[in-house]
């Protein structure tokens, strides 16, 4: 008896914690990521989504709706499970207000990554219509990259990426960085409010 | 906003209450748990590898502060990897997670990341350069909370997870025993290794299989001498160069007679003289009875020759070029499959050789085919005997008047080639099998050669050596139709030397575990390699070549190829 009571209570200070957490604390935190805004050129080009469709990116990505885009692949370890995550994250909070977003996550692994290794990711993360991830030959994936001054000329040496583009003046913020999943979403909330 | 930033309280309050309500009804903390020890290690394992909970469903985890996701999406494999030895990979640096490393206090070497922003970019290195050991306690702290020892806190990536302490008892468990011996056929002075050869392959493929394979290890052997002298001499080496300095053996596993007996002779090789990982080999058979003892015994076979790789999804322990005749019959799949102005209703007809090459083909064609959706094609299987007769084929064509002929066949039927080509439909295109047809791939008549795609799995484009050495480093050496049959065991072999150890046995240092070998093999960058445009690798991937063109050849004996496909078609 005594003893649980004893292990209890460092919880009950975190329940109090968690209940009294002044809303504003974490702006104190200084950023762990780099926001600039920036306007992008996308190519004309097709490329090839988890269905196996060709899908012409200029038509996809600048659309009437907000877009979000990321570089991941297949395989990847560390940071494309953590992007993805906040790719699910924001889908299920959007869905909540019903608002439509177009996430668009482009592989940075095209020789491994066919159509199915990308549909089958996309199911390991119970992704939702709306989400769609695209390959393409080496070529085209590269001009992709360049477009968004994001090059990686090996799939190794990736960084984490989003770029959300404001539909209203298809002006693009750049994200360098892990953020929590509140400043992505405060992220997301100011490209889509943007004059 | 103000919506907002309830609901990541609330998430978090409940989080707490969850973790909470399992101290309440679970009373000890870390007493055993009432399960034999296989169990906790096969339950733990699935819990680190698959993200799954001994209860069978899946393991919660918060990720970036409240994201709740299911630890089927990713576990604990997919950051720390599967020997828990940690990685670095988009910047971010994941420390081991064995018992031996988290049991001793730990100081992060320094590194790049020691600046959190490099050049514009923000490096996610452990946010802690030194922290004392963990116990038992602070571990499941460390997990629940994402706190260390000396309370400091994790990055973003780290998640949280509230693990009941039953469940935490056996991930602990897991951890304790992950990669906490050395691997069968190493110590920190040896490399034990094998290579497989079968009795079907000639001698002169197997001379040239050994020749690079038996100049490696009296190398290794003649540097660990000359590595001695130099610490005789007085000087101090530094830590990569203990590392990259072991003896080495090479066991020849020959396997005798047929397939089936395979698996028994190679546990009698491995119990009389277990090594660390089978240095490629070659067989001109189906190499899955090798492929399965592999898998069975968790022992790592680099590259080995062969056309008739395993092609599976799940497969770990075997590293392949590419998957051999399947990858062919894919490549054709791909190309009809995006070839825009073949019109929707021609009709395919593939005709198969009743043999391991022709049904492996025709296999690697159908499962693609089938996957891209589309629809089967009328598909017929000959003897040889039936083939050689022209008049079944004729028979064949007629009936069905196929647009596109696939001819997975040996080079017998290559002179009938105009005949069968003049009895198609628009638009009149046959598919055959470099591989298949071998050397005799360029005696293709030069009528026809408008009308004939031809698989080729190998680079095209001009290969120039690695620009440090080598003395074929500064002429660059062209694919030609001289090379059609060309069974490239000596450049792969060598190939397959440079990985194993440049990018494998010098880079595992003191943790002498298989499963690390492929972790850190996995990890690596591209190779450009002289028989193929590029190797690429990543968790899990176990075709390295991703590679094969559709050519056409030229005009001429020594005809130029032309590619009519890139190297890889989506
Ligand atoms: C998305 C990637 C990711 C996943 C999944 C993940 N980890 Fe981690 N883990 C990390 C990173 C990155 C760190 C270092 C954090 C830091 O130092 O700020 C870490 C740190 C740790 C540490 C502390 C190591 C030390 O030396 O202090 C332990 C223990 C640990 N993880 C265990 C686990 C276990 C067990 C699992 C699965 C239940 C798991 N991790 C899942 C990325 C991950």
């Amino acid at each position: 008896m005594r003893l649980q009571f004893i292990i209890i209570v460092p919880f009950l200070l975190l329940i109090l914690m968690a209940i009294f957490l002044p809303a504003t604390s974490a702006h104190a935190v200084s950023k762990s990521y780099k926001r600039t805004v920036e306007k992008y050129n996308i190519p004309d080009i097709a490329l090839v989504n988890q269905d196996g469709k060709k899908v012409r990116l200029q038509s996809l990505l600048t659309g009437d709706s907000p877009v979000v885009v990321d570089f991941i692949y297949g395989t990847c370890t560390t940071i494309c499970p953590v992007l993805s995550a906040g790719f699910v994250n924001l889908q299920g909070k959007l869905a909540v207000t019903s608002q439509k977003a177009r996430l668009v996550s482009i592989t940075i692994d095209p020789e491994n990554d066919t159509p199915k290794v990308l549909k089958e990711y996309l199911k390991r993360y119970h992704a939702k219509p709306g989400w769609d991830f695209l390959t393409g030959s080496r070529t085209d994936i590269d001009i992709v990259m360049r477009a968004f001054n994001a090059y990686i000329p090996d799939k190794m040496s990736h960084y984490p990426l989003n770029m959300i583009r404001s539909p209203k003046d298809g002006s693009w913020i750049r994200l360098f960085g892990i953020m929590s999943s509140r400043e992505f979403m405060e992220e997301y909330q100011s490209a889509i409010v943007k004059q | 906003m103000k919506h907002h930033y309830s609901t990541v309280r609330i998430t978090f309050l409940i989080s707490v209450l969850i973790v909470l309500l399992f101290f309440l009804t679970v009373t000890s903390l870390f007493a055993a748990a009432p399960l034999p020890q296989a169990e906790i290690m096969r339950l733990g394992e699935r819990m680190y590898r698959e993200g799954i909970l001994p209860s069978g469903t899946p393991m919660p985890a918060f990720i970036r502060g409240d994201i709740e996701v299911d630890s089927r999406s990713f576990s604990c494999s997919s950051c720390h990897l599967r020997a828990g030895l940690g990685s670095f990979e988009g910047g971010v640096v994941t420390p081991p997670t064995t018992g031996n490393k988290l049991y001793k206090p730990y100081r992060r070497p320094p590194s790049l990341g020691d600046k959190s922003d490099q050049a514009g970019r923000f490096i996610y290195a452990k946010t802690v350069l030194e922290r004392p050991a963990y116990t038992r306690e602070s571990l499941a702290t460390a997990m629940r909370f994402g706190t260390d020892p000396s309370g400091q806190t994790f990055n973003d990536v780290m998640p949280r997870y509230p693990l009941s302490d039953h469940d935490m008892y056996i991930l602990i468990s897991y951890l304790e025993e992950l990669s906490s011996k050395p691997s069968p056929g190493a110590n920190s002075g040896e490399f034990k290794f094998a290579t497989i050869i079968s009795d079907d392959v000639n001698q002169e493929d197997r001379q040239t299989l050994l020749m690079p394979l038996e100049k490696f290890i009296a190398q290794k052997n003649q540097q660990m001498g000359m590595y001695n002298d130099f610490i005789k001499f007085g000087y101090t080496p530094t830590a990569d160069m203990q590392f990259a300095f072991r003896k080495a053996s090479l066991d020849i596993w020959e396997l005798r007679g047929p397939p089936e007996t395979w698996k028994e002779q190679l546990t009698t090789y491995q119990n009389n003289n277990p090594v660390f990982a089978v240095l490629g080999g070659i067989s001109n058979l189906d190499w899955r009875p090798i492929h399965d003892f592999c898998e069975a015994e968790r022992l790592p076979c680099l590259f080995p020759i062969t056309d008739f790789p395993v092609v599976s999804e799940t497969g770990w322990y075997t590293y392949y070029f590419n998957k051999g005749y399947a990858q062919e019959g894919e490549a054709v799949a791909s190309y009809l499959n995006r070839l825009e102005t073949l019109p929707i209703r021609t009709t395919i007809l593939q005709i198969i050789q009743d043999s391991p090459v022709g049904k492996t083909l025709a296999s690697g064609f159908q499962n693609s085919w089938n996957e891209l959706g589309r629809p089967a094609v009328i598909t017929k299987t000959l003897t040889t005997n039936e083939l050689r007769n022209k008049a079944t084929l004729g028979k064949l064509l007629k009936k069905y008047k196929p647009g596109v002929l696939l001819l997975w066949t040996d080079a017998e039927l290559l002179t009938n080639l105009p005949k069968l080509i003049s009895q198609l439909s628009d638009p009149k295109m046959v598919f055959v099998s470099s591989g298949y047809l071998g050397n005799k791939t360029s005696t293709i008549v030069e009528a026809s050669r408008n009308k004939v795609y031809i698989t080729f799995p190998f680079r095209l484009t001009p290969y120039v050596g690695p620009k440090t050495g080598g003395f074929d480093a500064k002429v660059p050496i062209l694919t030609g139709s001289k090379d059609f049959g060309d069974r490239r065991i000596a450049s792969r072999s060598t190939t397959m030397l440079q990985q194993a150890t440049l990018q494998g046995l010098n880079l595992i240092y003191d943790n002498l575990q298989r499963d690390h070998l492929f972790d850190v093999m996995s990890m690596q960058m591209d190779v450009v390699v002289r028989d193929y445009e590029r190797l690429s690798f990543g968790s899990g991937q176990r075709y390295v070549s991703k590679g094969c063109y559709i050519i056409q050849l030229g005009p001429g004996v020594e005809p130029t190829l032309l590619p009519k496909s890139g190297w890889v078609i989506h």
